[in-house]
């Protein structure tokens, strides 16, 4: 479980997030937000990739605030797969297990349909193949949460509506608590149980995707009337 | 604008500054001179000293490069970054005989006593540090710019599968800037070979001992035995020429990873 409290982030004069605050259960939650809102930093403040000026990241009851990312125990995929392209993709999944961690890898390789791919190159594989390697790899050490930034940017729909299905049934099967980052309201709608939007630096619980979508339709209006 | 302007002052300057030096050398190439220095005990010393000298400064520039490009990647904020930094470039704009003091006045007979009457100077050990001198910043900046290169989620990615800085760097950042490695690696190395004024400060010009190719050339000008000293040119140009084709053949798979 995930609890970040009282976030706060400056870059220059610019403030991108102000008093954020977010809780992630056992679900799976969708943040939504513009380009540029924050919503990525908060996420790599969560991850410890960033630090935050302020504020609180609790992840399982354990305060991680002053941790490095290598010792937070979360799992991230990033906007682009950013596999190791100097290993197979075999290694690439493995890599994040620890001698001594003894783990059934070979289940989440077959739940997420990629056995027969693991003695390639990252190169060698679709963009699919490398989304999918890409979740394998961040959930194999069995992270205690999963942070996702908005990995199928790039993917045509028809291809993210076939992948975002798999996706959810893997994350509910492992029971894998996840943090999944988009700008896409239908995108978090194939894939999340509960939703929050991030507007002006701030993170706001809402009921579905549609209430979001129209927040957000709302917020780009106003920046565009302004 | 005439069109052909980049044309009609690039291509008569280029061949008149570039090319044509170069085929002065060849042309003035000479049976007597080439036989000469074919058998001539110093060349192949000279040789000998230039090819390991520049070898071992060139990975030495390297192994240096590798800790500065760390700290430009993970400590950029740091203050031996900032110092580091700070005189990473001075080689390059600093004349070579200043630096070539430099190394005299530190390792010296004031502070290097103790090895002998002229401290380290004079040795080939010291021509090795004098074209490390020359040839780090190179080095550098070319893995600088791999690290640059990178695509910054790699090495998010690997921190949160578990990976400090160091382990990151060493499993992940450096086996993907190998290209980079290389191409620092032959630059550091042509700049050592061509090193001259740094050398002959520091290293002397010892025929057998310090010698390198650039100060035998020198040193036949100087005597005046012009046709040996265009037989040593060529052959600098001739391992000049095969480090660029090195280098341009392996540039586009540097830029396509």
């Amino acid at each position: 479980m995930l609890k970040a409290n009282g976030i706060n982030k400056r870059y220059g004069h610019q403030i991108v997030l102000q008093q954020a605050s977010l809780e992630v259960k056992s679900e799976i939650k969708a943040l939504i937000g513009i380009n540029g809102s924050g919503k990525s930093t908060f996420l790599k403040i969560v991850a410890g990739i960033v630090e935050p000026d302020e504020g609180q990241v609790v992840i399982n009851e354990r305060d991680v605030s002053s941790l490095p990312p290598e010792l937070r125990h979360v799992g991230y995929v990033p906007q682009h797969p950013a596999l190791f392209k100097h290993l197979t993709v075999k290694d690439n999944v493995l890599y994040g297990l620890r001698k001594e961690a003894k783990v059934d890898y070979m289940k989440v390789v077959e739940m997420l349909d990629i056995k027969d791919v693991l003695h390639k190159r990252p190169h060698e594989l679709s963009g699919g193949y490398k989304s999918r390697a890409s979740l394998a790899r961040a959930l194999v050490p069995q992270p205690q949460i999963l942070l996702m930034d908005e990995p199928l940017t790039g993917m045509d729909v028809v291809l993210k509506e076939r992948i975002l299905p798999d996706f959810r049934r893997v994350l509910k099967e492992l029971q894998v608590p996840v943090l999944y980052i988009t700008h896409d309201p239908k995108e978090a709608e194939l894939l999340a149980d509960s939703y929050a939007i991030i507007d002006n630096g701030k993170i706001h619980s809402v009921n579905t995707s549609i209430e979001a979508f129209d927040i957000i339709h709302n917020s780009i209006l106003q920046a565009y009337s302004c | 604008m005439n069109k052909n302007i980049i044309k009609i002052f690039f291509i008569p300057l280029f061949f008149l500054l570039i090319v044509f030096p170069i085929l002065a050398l060849i042309f003035n190439l000479s049976v007597d001179g080439i036989q000469a220095t074919m058998v001539d005990p110093f060349f192949w010393d000279s040789v000998k000293n230039t090819m390991l000298a520049a070898l071992l400064a060139a990975g030495m520039a390297v192994v240096v490069a590798v800790g500065f490009a760390y700290y430009h990647l993970f400590h950029p904020e740091s203050l031996v970054y900032k110092v580091a930094n700070l005189f990473n470039d001075l080689p390059i704009a600093l004349p070579h005989t200043v630096a070539g003091l430099a190394l005299l006045l530190a390792f010296g007979r004031k502070t290097f006593g103790f090895l002998g009457e002229t401290g380290a100077a004079f040795t080939l050990f010291v021509v090795i540090l004098a074209m490390f001198f020359v040839s780090y910043s190179l080095a550098a900046r070319t893995l600088v710019s791999g690290v640059d290169n990178m695509e910054p989620e790699v090495i998010d990615v690997a921190r949160t599968l578990g990976d400090n800085t160091v382990q990151v760097y060493f499993k992940i950042v450096l086996p993907l800037m190998r290209e980079a490695i290389f191409s620092g690696f032959v630059l550091g190395f042509s700049r050592s070979l061509s090193e001259f004024a740094a050398v002959i400060m520091f290293g002397g010009n010892m025929p057998g001992r310090t010698q390198v190719l650039a100060s035998y050339v020198f040193t036949k000008v100087e005597v005046g035995d012009l046709d040996m000293a265009v037989t040593a040119a060529v052959f600098c140009v001739a391992l000049s020429f095969l480090i660029v084709s090195v280098l341009s053949i392996r540039r586009p798979k540097y830029a396509e990873s």
